[in-house]
């Protein structure tokens, strides 16, 4: 059983916001200024930037200054280890179930051969 | 410890899906029953469990020891509460692996019947460390857009699917 990563839950209510998944989606075409993140959004800029201080509170989003510019770019390790979390606790319990799927199988089997040892009943 | 005041709606969560030939009543009794469960339920093909006490109410605890390793063994103890038994529909309990970790882990088991046999759902979330930081946002939709991002590496990122 794997241990959730520290920030599992930030990560999580990161990607809680289709405004923010959507940021993180544009992210994924490389690094990208802030301002130029902002126009295809409907809402104020103000708005979008409370929306990246949050990705940027759980890290899954990195700020660069040049200047005046600031540049946003993507970082993939939450992600990863939440992906990683949800993985093997599927797997995880993929094998419980598998296992009692065996020992009902087996369970069945033993109470059929009993049947068969002792013939049909008068 | 209890959790119960939460919705469901507020966790990191994972659901798996699973039809069964047998019976509701004999999946659900699997869970509980001492001597079925310890066959199967924190059991690792490689580690041997050595003891499953079950006391099977709201409020009771578990505690299984699945013993791994041959002379440098060491037992992993696998320790719980069960905070709702609704046989054979649903059961609820929370757990965690007290030899490493201090996770703590609810586990949502629900039971259909199908048929002659059933259908079971199984949500295991992960309990948040710190409930007062605990936010009422929706999960719903939350790992579909996990699905959705692709990272630079171009990886997908599979997920309850």
């Amino acid at each position: 059983m794997r241990d959730a990563p520290p920030n599992l839950d930030s990560t999580l209510l990161a990607l809680a916001d289709p405004t923010r998944r959507a940021i993180l989606q544009r992210l994924t075409r490389g690094e990208t200024r802030v301002t130029e993140l902002a126009e295809p959004f409907a809402i104020s800029l103000n708005a979008v930037s409370k929306h990246i201080r949050m990705l940027e509170r759980a890290r899954l989003v990195r700020r660069r200054r040049a200047g005046r510019e600031h540049f946003l770019s993507l970082d993939p390790a939450p992600l990863d280890e939440a992906a990683a979390w949800i993985d093997a606790t599927r797997a995880f319990w993929n094998a419980r179930l598998d296992a009692l799927d065996a020992m009902l199988e087996a369970e069945d089997q033993a109470a059929s051969r009993t049947r068969k040892r002792k013939g049909p009943s008068r | 410890m209890s959790a119960g005041t939460t919705s469901a709606a507020s966790h990191a969560a994972v659901r798996v899906t699973r039809r069964f030939g047998a019976s509701a009543e004999r999946v659900f009794d699997a869970w509980l029953d001492p001597g079925k469960a310890s066959k199967w339920l924190f059991a690792t093909g490689a580690g041997q469990m050595v003891s499953a006490e079950i006391d099977a109410r709201v409020g009771g605890s578990f505690c299984f020891v699945d013993r791994r390793g041959g002379e440098d063994f060491v037992d992993v103890v696998h320790r719980g509460e069960y905070l709702e038994i609704d046989r054979p529909r649903r059961l609820v309990f929370t757990f965690f692996v007290e030899t490493y970790s201090a996770d703590v882990s609810r586990v949502i088991v629900e039971i259909t019947p199908l048929g002659t046999g059933c259908e079971l759902t199984l949500t295991h979330e992960k309990v948040p460390n710190d409930y007062a930081s605990r936010t009422q946002a929706g999960w719903a939709g939350i790992l579909d857009g996990l699905a959705g991002i692709v990272t630079p590496n171009e990886r997908n990122h599979p997920c309850c699917t």
